[in-house]
């Protein structure tokens, strides 16, 4: 007992002389407090302006020494967070410096010629180190979507600060000023850009679609990637004009807000949204509101091609009347028939539009691939291959809607 | 162990004494004389020993008007009506039944002591040394003249605290008694609980010149013998001038002397002592002292509380658990709050993030110094609250928390969630039942800040592993510290986290290894599982 | 009292299990689902089958042995030099096993979270931990492994659940997978994830009853197959095999893409990185605490705390070294081939012993 006391002892006395040692050994490499670094809420990516390439700093090459990617130079700007600014705490009158108003961010513009040379050079301007820990959104101007996004992704896969669940973002013309956009809704802008979306998703305008899930489903082989399709109002506040789908990396068509309907449809996702309804043998119109969808999508090999066919069930409410048409039992019966056909046709125009481009967004490439292999590896095997099959295979849709409430009323 | 003493008897009443001899210089030259027959031969030498005692009563007389005799005690020490009455008088005034007998030479020791004396503590003693030591053990003794042994009465009074409310160890439902100071009214705190022949007290003695009377409570049957065995191996190994509190033992008898956990658990309350010697512990109690040490201890005895088991086990359960919770809060918070500011401010919801980064926009130091300084300066102000005076210590305690905070804060000297930090972390210390435990939590939440500004989340889990693992090596009594947690026991984890209801834990806990493991009546859990009367229930009709 | 005998079966379970989940759980889907693609669970499991053969042959070993490690009964099997030279090699083995592991903490580590701490600070920090643990005796190596288990368990186990929601059953089709590249090679590959299972050698002489070696090896082995094979599953079904090509560590970019209801933790990743620090801790001081255990019977010393800091240096070192050497972190699974051959070449002899005492137990 005793030696074993003794040894424990000696234990002892050397844990602690190891954890005195420590700190001696270890300095405080990777501190950085909260408020020194500058935290980068968004990032917009537009193509410069030719003219600005005297702009650049020489932080990460010296004009003309290095060979230079043979690419247009980008122009990014980061909505960077002012400490300070945003108060604890309810209101703005907590601490001497009040707000009042004033920008709570900081957006900066730099050009470079790739993402980690602009990043570099925007380091350069500030005094603190930048931090994408909380980047939100990422907004790239349908210029550059259109180009090419492999190297901004690229940049921001590799980065171990940035999220999964960021929203990237394709916005109709300049990404710039939405960078500047201040809602005044927000305490900060970035956050209502994000909320926009993530809101959007709960109630059915916008399928989840966070940049991991625009990774993964752009290197699937039988599935394309798709992004909001953004765009800046008059009062700051942010439009989701329909979404931007993608070939490979290449954005190649941008369907309105009502095809992303179709498309949470073909997929089955709830809830939907509103459409008007023409109720059939009357003037008037209802709105009806999808609740619930579901969709089946199965194919059979006919000649050597797959051969789609998409059921879905569409299960809603009639949330308006216009004029002064009364429900009745054959009254819902029509609705439903005539909303099927709508839907039906609207599902259709956005599958062909996703062919014409080669773009399959809803992923039938990956049935094949699941359910088919011996098909797949024989005929196909690779993205391009699909590519260029997804333009010709036939999609067959059909759909059914059942009105399920009226509402309080029953007139 | 030359000095010591045990003895088996329950030592209910009589106080101890020591067998053989006291260290004492002087007392040595006299370790074999026995009381001479010459009585003033005897007041010499005991006057010469006890010279320089102002309280020391000589009081001569005469036994039935015939013999002389001489009585001492200390005047401050001791019952004087007891002495009056139920010693002097017996003594000085011959019985009637004793009228007209003649009494032998040798005889008069006998007769007294069995017909005359009537005071239940006297007994014969012929050591002259074991007669000093009773002495100062404030008995009274009587010496005659040509009788070879002294009589020697247990006639202590000291003033003593009357039994009160525990002070450390307050609970809303449960006895109100608190241990005191006096070893004998701690002992019939617990014998009254405990009204079984297995519940036994060894005695010992400790200390040079304290002579501090140490009793070994367990009960037979249920403590495992060599527990009890290793604990009096343990104490009687203790050679020191004096222990003044348990506290001087528990050092001298705990595994590992420089670990921050104490392995030894104490009490104030009597209804907790039971309660662990029913668990087949072993508690030690000392005169003097308010305090048992309860052994072998294990980790989860120190957020546990003897609340838990009087409340329905739902709610003891639940004031375990937020308890529990407190405990973590209190270690882990700070380095937690540390680590995610200065390391991973991804952590935080964003609009949060901006928000704190604002905060600490004007704060000049860097999240783990500021952190330390408050800390530091919360313990200090702690240890100020502790020490002062009760009516000052409130006063004292809302300039602190509420004046240095909110000052602090507008100073720019620290950031509103770290005053929030480290608000809630020192609550949750306080929340912490044992105070010995909670001092163990707060020095090692030091050691995690460090770690936390070093490296981060990575340094907190680094911290928090050495503590554990260390934790886990520990032992109480060769009983493995985080039992029965770490070799997992299922009759015990029932007692863990949450406080099962009292007829699931019908085995006492494994780690103490009881030798008699069933507790609760197999017939008793029976019971519970059928479905209760209803004599007052809708009547049937017939 | 036989103080040597007190480890029971479910500490024995919690040992095989701790042990064997650690540094290979973040890049576990990638290794399986570069074989096979969709295939990939199919390949764990195939994986954990070949594991399970080994640790079967180490756990009859074992138990025909009761009271001896495998460096004791090896020189009755295979004589006593050879079995000496054989010692040294497992020794040698777990020494670089223990270091290969800290080495790829390190890396994670610094590529994500401390990204300007220097490597050799980290590892360092992480090895002194198990060299001081190493210190006490088995039966609080057991503990150690027993109490760490649901902190290893939970938040793997949190994540697969928490991930479900962004699952995509079509990810796991077809479930033969649609390519295959080297299916051997992947299996053995994922087998050599399962190498920790080897500490059940040294657990067994110390075991309560030691037959009950088998169950402790079948449970301890399940429970870390399914959580693999879990996690496989989760992640393959979250990202599709395509995606976790392209992903060093998709194990924790699944953390990355997990976030807990209501907001609690806006992101996982480093919260889960630094909860499987835990895990990768109890595995290091596994393989540690085998090499100084093999050492000290192989010297037949009574106590091993002799060679707990002993060997760390070296450990370190050839850390350090294979850092320098081996470059950037995309090769590093050639160390895992080095691991695996080693492997073989452990089973193989083992396979040998066993064929031996069964003839010397028929003669």
């Amino acid at each position: 007992m005793g030696n074993k006391k003794c040894t424990k002892t000696g234990n002892k006395a050397k844990l602690l002389i190891l954890l005195l040692l420590m700190p001696l050994i270890a300095g405080c490499w990777d501190r950085s407090e909260l408020d020194e670094r500058a935290l980068v809420l968004g990032i917009s990516i537009d193509k410069a302006d030719p003219e600005t390439e005297k702009e650049e700093p020489d932080v990460s090459h010296l004009p003309g020494q290095e060979p230079l990617p043979a690419k247009d130079m980008i122009r990014l700007t980061a909505q960077l967070a002012v400490p300070g600014r945003i108060p604890l705490g309810p209101g703005g009158q907590g601490g001497g410096a009040s707000p009042g108003g004033s920008q709570t961010i900081w957006p900066l513009s730099v050009v470079g010629h790739s993402m980690s040379d602009a990043i570099a050079n925007l380091q350069q301007q500030i005094s603190s180190p930048l931090f994408l820990g909380h980047l939100r959104t990422i907004v790239v101007s349908e210029e550059i979507a259109r180009k090419e996004l492999k190297d901004i992704n690229d940049y921001f896969r590799r980065n171990p600060e940035v999220r999964r669940t960021t929203w990237m973002m394709v916005s109709s013309g300049k990404a710039e000023p939405l960078m500047r956009s201040a809602p005044e809704i927000e305490r900060v802008p970035t956050l209502y850009l994000m909320m926009t979306l993530e809101q959007a998703v709960k109630l059915g305008k916008f399928p989840q679609d966070f940049i991991g899930v625009f990774w993964s489903r752009s290197v699937k082989k039988g599935q394309e990637g798709f992004l909001p399709y953004v765009e800046v109002q008059k009062k700051d506040n942010i439009l989701i004009q329909g979404m931007a789908y993608f070939k490979g990396t290449k954005m190649v068509g941008k369907p309105s807000p009502l095809e992303i309907a179709a498309y949470m449809g073909i997929k089955g996702e709830s809830p939907g949204g509103y459409q008007l309804v023409k109720i059939p043998g009357t003037k008037s119109q209802a709105v009806f509101a999808a609740t619930q969808r579901k969709s089946k999508i199965d194919f059979k090999i006919v000649h050597g091609r797959p051969d789609f066919s998409v059921k879905v069930w569409i299960e809603g409410n009639i949330n308006e009347i216009n004029a002064d048409a009364h429900l009745n039992d054959d009254n819902i019966k029509d609705i439903e028939r005539a909303e099927a056909k709508r839907v039906q046709k609207i599902y259709g125009d956005l599958v062909s539009n996703t062919q014409k481009d080669g773009s399959d967004i809803f992923g039938f490439g990956e049935y094949v691939r699941a359910k088919a292999p011996k098909y797949w590896n024989r005929e196909i095997r690779t993205v391009e291959q699909w590519q260029n099959m997804y333009k010709d295979v036939s999609v067959h849709i059909q759909t059914m809607v059942r009105v399920r409430r009226v509402g309080m009323t029953t007139s | 162990m030359r000095f010591l003493r045990k003895r088996s008897n329950d030592g209910k009443k009589s106080p101890a004494l020591p067998d053989q001899l006291s260290p004492d210089k002087v007392l040595e030259q006299y370790k074999d004389r026995t009381i001479s027959t010459n009585l003033e031969e005897n007041i010499k030498l005991i006057n010469s020993l006890l010279e320089a005692n102002p309280d020391l009563v000589t009081r001569r007389f005469h036994v039935f008007g015939k013999y002389p005799a001489v009585m001492f005690y200390f005047s401050n020490m001791v019952d004087q009506t007891m002495i009056n009455f139920d010693i002097l008088k017996p003594f000085i005034y011959m019985p009637p039944h004793l009228e007209g007998r003649k009494i032998g030479d040798g005889q008069l020791k006998n007769i007294l002591i069995n017909e005359t004396i009537i005071h239940s503590g006297a007994r014969l003693q012929s050591n002259i040394v074991r007669v000093i030591d009773a002495i100062l053990e404030a008995d009274s003794v009587v010496l005659i003249e040509g009788v070879d042994e002294a009589f020697l009465f247990s006639t202590r009074n000291v003033e003593s605290r009357a039994v009160g409310q525990p002070q450390t160890e307050q609970v809303i439902r449960g006895p109100r008694e608190g241990f005191v100071e006096s070893l004998s009214t701690n002992t019939a705190l617990m014998r009254y609980r405990l009204k079984t022949p297995s519940f036994q007290i060894r005695n010992m003695v400790i200390g040079k010149y304290t002579k501090s009377n140490i009793s070994i409570c367990y009960i037979k049957g249920i403590a495992n013998p060599d527990l009890v065995k290793e604990v009096e191996n343990r104490l009687s190994k203790i050679k020191i001038d004096g222990v003044l509190d348990t506290g001087y033992l528990e050092q001298f008898i705990e595994d590992n002397h420089i670990s921050p956990f104490p392995q030894v658990l104490y009490t104030e309350r009597p209804d907790k002592a039971v309660a662990q010697l029913l668990e087949g512990r072993v508690a030690i109690l000392m005169d003097g002292s308010p305090f048992a040490l309860i052994v072998p201890t294990v980790f989860t005895q120190f957020y546990q509380v003897t609340e838990d088991y009087y409340e329905r086990p739902v709610m003891g359960s639940f004031i375990r658990l937020s308890r529990l919770l407190a405990l973590i809060f209190a270690l882990i918070v700070p380095s937690l709050y540390v680590a995610v500011i200065s390391f991973n401010p991804e952590l935080l919801p964003t609009e949060f993030a901006v928000a704190v980064a604002g905060g600490r926009a004007s704060v000049p130091y860097p999240t783990v110094v500021e952190v330390f300084m408050m800390e530091t300066a919360m313990e200090v102000l702690r240890e100020a609250t502790v020490r002062l005076p009760k009516q000052v210590g409130g006063a004292l305690s809302i300039v602190g928390v509420l004046i240095i905070g909110q000052a602090a804060v507008a100073a720019g000297f620290a950031s509103p969630i770290t005053v929030v930090v480290i608000a809630l972390t020192t609550i949750g210390s306080f929340a912490t039942p044992a105070y010995n435990a909670a001092l163990a939590l707060r020095l090692l939440r030091f050691f995690l800040i460090i770690m936390a500004g070093i490296f981060g989340l990575y340094g907190v889990m680094i911290g928090l592993i050495l503590i554990s693992n260390h934790l886990l090596s520990l032992r109480s009594f060769g009983i493995p510290y985080m039992s029965p947690i770490a070799p997992g026991n299922l009759q015990g984890v029932k007692d863990t986290l949450i406080r099962a209801p009292l007829w699931w834990m019908k085995k006492r806990p494994e780690s103490s290894q009881p030798v008699n493991e069933d507790r609760v009546s197999g017939q008793t859990v029976q019971a519970t599982k059928e479905p209760p009367d209803n004599p007052l229930g809708p009547k049937r009709s017939n | 009292m036989d103080n040597t005998r007190k480890i029971t079966v479910i500490q024995a379970t919690a040992v095989l299990i701790s042990t064997i989940i650690g540094v290979g759980i973040l890049a576990l889907p990638r290794f399986a689902v570069q074989t096979a693609e969709t295939g990939a669970p199919l390949v764990t499991l195939l994986g954990i089958l070949v594991a399970s053969a080994g640790l079967w042959l180490i756990t009859v070993l074992g138990v025909r042995f009761p009271s001896k490690t495998i460096v004791q009964y090896s020189e009755e099997i295979i004589g006593k030099w050879l079995a000496r030279f054989g010692s040294l090699l497992i020794i040698g083995f777990f020494a670089i096993l223990t270091s290969l592991a800290a080495r790829e903490f390190g890396e994670v580590v610094v590529t994500t979270v401390l990204r300007n701490t220097p490597l050799e600070v980290t590892v360092i920090v992480m090895l002194l931990l198990a060299a001081v643990s190493s210190r006490h005796g088995l039966e609080t190596f057991v503990y150690i492994h027993y109490f760490y288990l649901p902190l290893i368990l939970a938040p793997a186990l949190m994540i697969v659940v928490l991930s479900l929601k962004n699952a995509e059953l079509l990810n796991l089709l077809p479930v033969m997978g649609n390519e295959h590249k080297e299916l051997l090679g992947g299996v053995l590959t994922i087998a050599a994830l399962f190498q920790g299972s080897f500490i059940i050698s040294i657990v067994i002489p110390h075991m309560r009853r030691p037959g009950q070696a088998y169950k402790a090896s079948f449970m301890g082995m399940s429970v870390a197959g399914v959580l693999y094979f879990l996690i496989v599953v989760a992640t393959v079904a979250v990202f599709g095999p395509e995606e976790i090509k392209r992903l060093l560590w998709p194990t924790l970019e699944l953390a990355k893409t997990t976030s807990l209801p209501a907001n609690i933790l806006e992101r996982l990743d480093a919260a889960f990185l630094a909860v499987w620090v835990t895990a990768v801790f109890t595995t290091l001081y596994s393989s540690y605490f085998l090499t100084i255990h093999c050492m000290s019977k192989l010297f037949r010393l009574r106590d091993h705390k002799l060679f707990s800091f002993f060997v760390m240096p070296f450990v370190f070192f050839y850390c350090d070294g294979a850092a320098k050497h081996s470059g950037t972190l995309p090769n590093h699974s050639d160390c895992r081939t080095d691991r695996s051959d080693c492997d073989h070449w452990l089973s193989v002899s083992a396979v040998g012993g066993f064929h031996h005492t069964k003839k010397k137990g028929y003669t």
